[in-house]
């Protein structure tokens, strides 16, 4: 990725996660009846009004922005859900609960241009916030733990998530390796670059939407 | 005597040190469900009475003590009542949790649900009985008059009372309507105390005509419905008294329950006990199965058990003849006061119980007093086994015979309400939603825009928003003073009209015109001693139907123009650009309840009535929504979910094109907003709404459209289907087309749809052929070969026989193509027919023979091809249009050149499949037509030069049905083309398909 951020601090910035998340498909109700856009990443529409219609979360939120469409929230961003899940999240100390790959992205994006689309949005937001909060609390405490393995796996992580860990757990698996076989890796300063690289791509990263 | 025992298992944890806990237990509506609750333990919990084993799902929900429950009686709502203060409503049998419709100050100790669900009676010991509405938890009405804590509430079945009874054996019935206490009826029932584990209950007979109580002498009392006076008491072996019954589903027989830890089955028109069973512990809940003979019971330690085969099978069965009570509302258009119409739990559901301290006795069961044997009823009980079961469920569809209501009648229930009863439907706007006060309702929803109406205190408010907010006119808000009850919308205006109220109160009709050059154009009209009913709209015209079966047509400005009798009352209308149907009764409805409507249609500007006849509907149900498609095709959706869209085929029939049983999603109710040619465009309800709310904003759900086909053995549904469709499409394209070229138009657009629409019935009927070609049904392939409209397809098929291996089908086949050609040359040759299509292909025979001059074999057929697919670029009908004078020319020609175009065609039988070239132009074919057949034939050697040429031309052609603007110049290029060789080779390098065919 051309314009990446410092791979040090994280792969990607956080705007870069956001735009890759972009690409999922949300629900609209057009209000107007427009034509099929076509575009590189595929044909949309014919829209109709009060229809339901499928389409990436940035032409929603372009639509949305010019007053073309409501954007229906997600299932998963209902009141009940979110609170099932946040008790649920509470309650596993070590699982995760099943969310959207990109449920932050989603719903920040929804919560800055679709505010009026979504019922209960603070409670909804406070919510989500909470989710993240006890998420990445959890992500902290079992990076803690973990020691002597050259493989994490984490089930239902998130594409913030798994961001913001991926430097520190890819260096300190890395790290692990290392000083579990000394005479392997003579100088790992040298292939410090490479090795990171390799170590990055280990925790599960969905192939980007062409 | 068999010696039978129940077995209970633990549903819920008994308190603490054994002291008795009062528990409920209740089935659902088809006996799939087992709920039990206690008042020692906060969790709710929903058994399988299938599976006992398997654990319940258990809903966590109060923080104290479940006291009482109630399931609405289309058992989709579940109530519970707690210590903890609050009555909270579920989701059944889901369980979700919806709201918490009520708090108390103290604990509740009984809930109960009307019969429509709309209203929960929530008592305990607060002072009052609180009647909540249970769609938006507003308080209804607070009872006040129990001087104790209130154990038990019931509606009564025919709607009109409710029942308390309360801790000291006080008895109140309240008129629902007024919320006056009708009769109190002191000290009849024991008094039991302080003690919060036997609760004083009552029920109201499945009927509504008795209330049984349970009396001061261990007997259980009958109190009239109407005088509160006793009637007669049944009394027997309890020896404590009673602390529950429960009446069976048909009110025959009854169970009760008493601190005796006894429960005895009554019969009770003999007024005798039948059976009889002591428990270990004090029965304190039961409930009767509502599909079986069947009791579930449930102690004071919270242990639950169903009691098989309760009443002998020598007696009546306790499901049989339920009275039919139920469904007045079952299409769920509620009447505006719902809570006097209809209420009651049936019999079984009664759900608060009583109870008794009961130390534990070994379980001892036997009957102990043996009734004399019923002999006389067995004969007539065998018989009424086998109804037994048929009956039970579609009992609930059933309509009640309706007593004539007087207070009813009084109220005037107006429009937008059609009952369900054997009655006469009522008039209606097509997509309103009923009236209620307080809530927004849509008084039109229709493709184009919405109009909703609020009532505020003497006022109403009313928006007009249109759905393409691009497109519609932005319409300010109006202040209604009028209280306008019907309305219609199109693009250019409203129509207003309200129903007179009293005597004082006119109808009036309003038109507002959104887009007007003078000030001031909306105008009113008065009716006096006469009620508007429906209104219509279209353009430029404005219809209202009234009560004196009037229909008025006045003029976009206003202007009266027409005034029409009907023949009948009006039911609906709708208006279509220049068409205005109407709905009538034709006369009061069969005793079987159909409704007898008579639909007619007025041209209003020609002032003419094209067509006229009886409305049909689904036995048993009304319309509930009637219009015009998007293309202007009269249309009707009933209440059992069928869509009828009419056609002028057969004399003007009407076509069912859509029925919501086939949609296979039994929770949902299909609003309907209109539709177009092959999508039924609804609002999805989830059961029991069968009309949306406005808020939040419906959203509207594309149906396909599909005929209700019998599964036939060839399994092709969804193919026959699309046949039945294209065939539809086309019908009505060639009246378009008719009608166009009667007036003189060109057609020439709607030619080119209907093209397509033949295009893809071939391409369907093929497939429907190789169907039938794999199922060994080879009449119904030669049948529908005989309908494919291109020969390029008729060939196409004898490919598919030949190569699924059916020499004598192909043969078929073969022959039915050969007498095709023939009967066109035949026609081709009368000249005095002009038809565009034998234009053509005499044109393309005019190339023919210049080819046939200027080269050999290979351009030959390459004409022959062309000469097919002219053909399939012209339309089949027959089009009246003028001859082009190279037509003409053409024409004179074409004599002498269909015979040799004949020839032609019977020397590419003879060289028969053979021939390469022409395996190859099949080939071709069928990859326009039929791309999803796996083609045998890509096999097929074409290796051959002359093959290889022949197979380009057509290869250019089969582009075409897919490019719709290729085809319309391609008939002016064919006439360039005549006599250039070279024609159609130039197309070549454009084609990239072409490229790798060739290669």
């Amino acid at each position: 990725m051309a314009g990446q951020s410092d791979p040090h601090v994280s792969l990607f910035s956080a705007e870069e996660v956001e735009f890759i998340a972009e690409d999922e498909m949300v629900e609209i109700v057009p209000n107007m009846t427009i034509e099929r856009l076509n575009f590189i990443s595929g044909d949309f529409g014919p829209f109709l009004p009060l229809t339901v219609n499928q389409v990436p979360l940035w032409l929603a939120v372009a639509l949305k922005k010019r007053g073309k469409c409501a954007i229906r929230p997600p299932h998963w961003m209902s009141v009940e859900n979110l609170t099932k899940v946040l008790e649920e999240e509470r309650d596993s100390q070590g699982a995760f609960q099943a969310l959207p790959f990109h449920y932050v992205e989603i719903s920040r994006l929804l919560f800055d241009h679709a505010r009026e689309d979504i019922p209960d949005i603070y409670l909804v937001r406070s919510l989500i916030e909470d989710i993240r909060d006890v998420r990445l609390h959890k992500v902290e405490t079992s990076l803690e733990k973990f020691s002597g393995t050259s493989a994490v796996k984490i089930p239902n992580l998130s594409a913030m998530e798994v961001n913001i860990i991926r430097p520190f757990v890819g260096r300190a698996l890395q790290a692990f390796y290392k000083h579990d076989n000394p005479e392997k890796i003579p100088d790992i300063d040298r292939v410090s670059s490479g090795q990171s690289r390799v170590a990055n791509s280990e925790p599960p990263r969905r192939p980007l939407r062409r | 005597m068999k010696i039978r025992s129940v077995k209970l298992r633990e549903a819920h944890k008994a308190a603490n040190g054994g002291t008795s806990s009062f528990c409920s237990i209740l089935w659902d509506l088809q006996a799939l469900h087992l709920v039990t609750a206690s008042s020692s333990d906060s969790s709710i919990a929903i058994h399988d009475p299938l599976l006992p084993s398997s654990p319940p799902r258990i809903l966590r929900h109060h923080r104290d003590g479940v006291t009482a429950l109630a399931l609405s009686s289309n058992s989709t709502c579940l109530a519970s009542g707690s210590i903890d203060h609050s009555v909270k409503l579920y989701r059944f049998p889901g369980g979700e949790f919806q709201t918490n419709v009520t708090r108390f100050t103290l604990p509740i100790r009984a809930v109960a649900f009307n019969k429509s669900g709309s209203m929960l009676a929530a008592a305990g010991d607060d002072e009052g009985i609180k009647l909540i509405n249970t769609i938006d938890g507003s308080i209804a009405r607070v009872l006040k008059g129990h001087k104790g804590p209130v154990t038990g509430v019931a509606f009564d079945p025919n709607g009109e009372y409710l029942a308390s009874i309360d801790s000291i054996g006080t008895v109140i019935y309240w008129e629902l309507q007024s919320g006056r206490t009708l009769f109190t009826l002191k000290g009849i029932a024991p008094n039991t105390g302080s003690d919060t584990s036997i609760m004083n209950v009552m029920s109201w007979s499945p009927d509504g005509e008795t209330l049984a109580v349970p009396g001061l002498k261990n007997d259980v009392v009958m109190y009239d419905r109407d005088t509160a006076e006793k009637v007669f008491s049944l009394r027997g072996d309890h020896v404590q008294p009673i602390c529950f019954m429960s009446w069976s589903p048909n009110g025959k027989y009854m169970a009760t329950s008493s601190l005796d830890k006894q429960v005895l089955i009554w019969d009770v028109d003999r007024r005798q006990d039948i059976d009889r069973q002591k428990f270990d512990d004090r029965i304190c809940c039961m409930a009767w199965k509502p599909i079986d003979n069947a009791l579930a019971v449930i102690d004071d330690m919270g242990k639950y058990g169903v009691w098989e085969s309760i009443v002998p099978s020598s007696m009546k069965s306790p499901t049989e003849d339920i009275p039919n009570l139920r469904s007045k509302n079952s299409n769920g258009l509620l009447l505006f006061d719902e809570d006097e119409q209809e209420a009651s739990m049936s019999g079984s559901l009664s759900d608060l119980g009583e109870d008794s301290h009961g130390e534990s006795e070994p379980p001892c069961r036997k009957r102990l007093r043996k009734q004399s044997v019923f002999d006389e009823y067995q004969d007539e009980d065998l018989h009424d086994d086998l109804n037994l079961l048929p009956k039970a469920e579609p009992e609930k569809k059933t309509y009640r015979v309706h007593k004539e209501n007087s207070r009813k009648a009084k109220d005037g229930q107006r429009s937008m309400i059609s009952t369900s009863r054997p009655k006469m439907q009522e008039a209606f706007q097509p997509g309103s939603t009923p009236l209620q006060h307080g809530r927004r309702c849509f008084l039109c929803y229709n493709m184009l825009g919405s109009i909703t109406t609020i009532k505020q205190e003497d006022y109403s408010h009313i928006e007009i928003d249109f759905h393409d907010t691009s497109r519609g006119p932005r319409v300010p808000p109006m202040t209604d003073h009028y209280g306008f009850t019907v309305a219609s919308l199109n693009e250019n205006g409203c129509v207003f009209a309200n129903s007179c109220k009293g005597d004082k109160n006119m109808s009036t009709l309003m038109y507002r015109p959104f887009g007007s050059w003078a000030i001031n154009s909306e105008w009113y009209m008065r009716f006096e001693g006469e009620e508007v009913k429906v209104v219509a709209l279209g353009t430029p015209w404005v219809a209202a139907v009234t009560s004196l079966n009037f229909v008025r047509i006045f003029t976009e400005g206003g202007l009266q123009k027409h005034i029409l009798s009907l023949g009948g009352p009006v039911v609906t209308a709708a208006g279509f650009k220049d068409e205005l149907a109407v709905v009538t009764h034709v006369s009061d409805c069969l005793p079987s309840n159909e409704q007898m409507l008579e639909f007619r249609v007025f041209k209003i500007s020609n002032g003419t009535q094209p067509f006229r006849g009886r409305l049909p509907l689904t036995p048993g149900s009304h319309l509930t929504w009637f219009g015009f498609s998007e293309e202007g095709q009269l249309s009707s959706y009933d209440s059992k979910g069928v869509l009828r869209v009419f056609t002028c085929q057969y004399g003007g029939s009407w076509l069912p094109l859509f029925s919501a049983s086939k949609e296979k999603k039994s929770d949902e109710n299909y609003w309907v907003v209109g539709l177009n040619s092959s999508k039924l465009f609804c609002i999805v309800c989830k059961n029991p709404d069968t009309c949306p709310q406005v808020l939040p904003k419906p959203v509207l759900t594309l149906l396909n459209l599909s005929f209700p086909l019998a599964s036939s053995d060839l399994g092709e549904a969804a193919l026959e289907n699309e046949f039945l469709m294209n065939n539809m499409h086309l019908s009505q394209i060639q009246e378009k087309v008719e009608a166009m070229i009667s007036k003189g138009l060109d057609a020439t657009l709607l030619d080119d749809e209907a093209f397509d629409i033949e295009a893809a019935q071939d391409r369907c009927i093929l497939r429907l052929i190789a169907s039938c070609c794999n199922g060994d049904k080879l009449v119904t392939a030669t049948e529908l070969v005989k309908l494919l409209s291109v020969e390029k397809s008729v060939k196409g098929a004898i490919q598919l026989a030949t190569a699924l291996k059916l020499p004598s089908l192909a043969e078929r086949f073969n022959s039915i193509l050969e007498e095709r050609l023939h009967n066109k040359t035949d026609q081709a040759r009368d000249i005095s027919l002009p038809s565009s299509k034998y234009d053509l292909s005499a044109k393309a025979d005019v190339a023919f023979s210049k080819y046939l001059t200027a080269s050999g074999r290979s351009e030959v057929l390459d004409t022959t091809i062309r000469t097919s697919s002219v053909r399939l670029s012209a339309p089949l009908f027959t089009k009246k249009a003028k001859l082009s004078e190279e037509d003409k020319l053409g024409k004179q020609k074409a004599d002498q050149n269909q015979t040799a175009h004949m020839e032609d065609n019977k020397e590419a039988k003879n060289s028969d499949l053979k021939n390469a070239g022409q395996v190859n132009s099949l080939r071709d074919v069928k990859k326009t037509h039929n791309q999803n057949l796996s083609d045998p034939f890509s096999k097929a050697s074409n290796n051959h030069e002359e093959g290889k040429k022949v197979a380009e031309v057509p290869q250019v052609r089969s582009q075409r049905p897919s490019d719709p603007f290729l085809k319309t110049s391609s008939n002016q290029e064919e006439v360039k083309k005549v006599g250039e060789v070279t024609g159609a080779q130039s197309q070549r390098p454009a084609n990239p398909f072409l490229k790798s065919t060739i290669k």
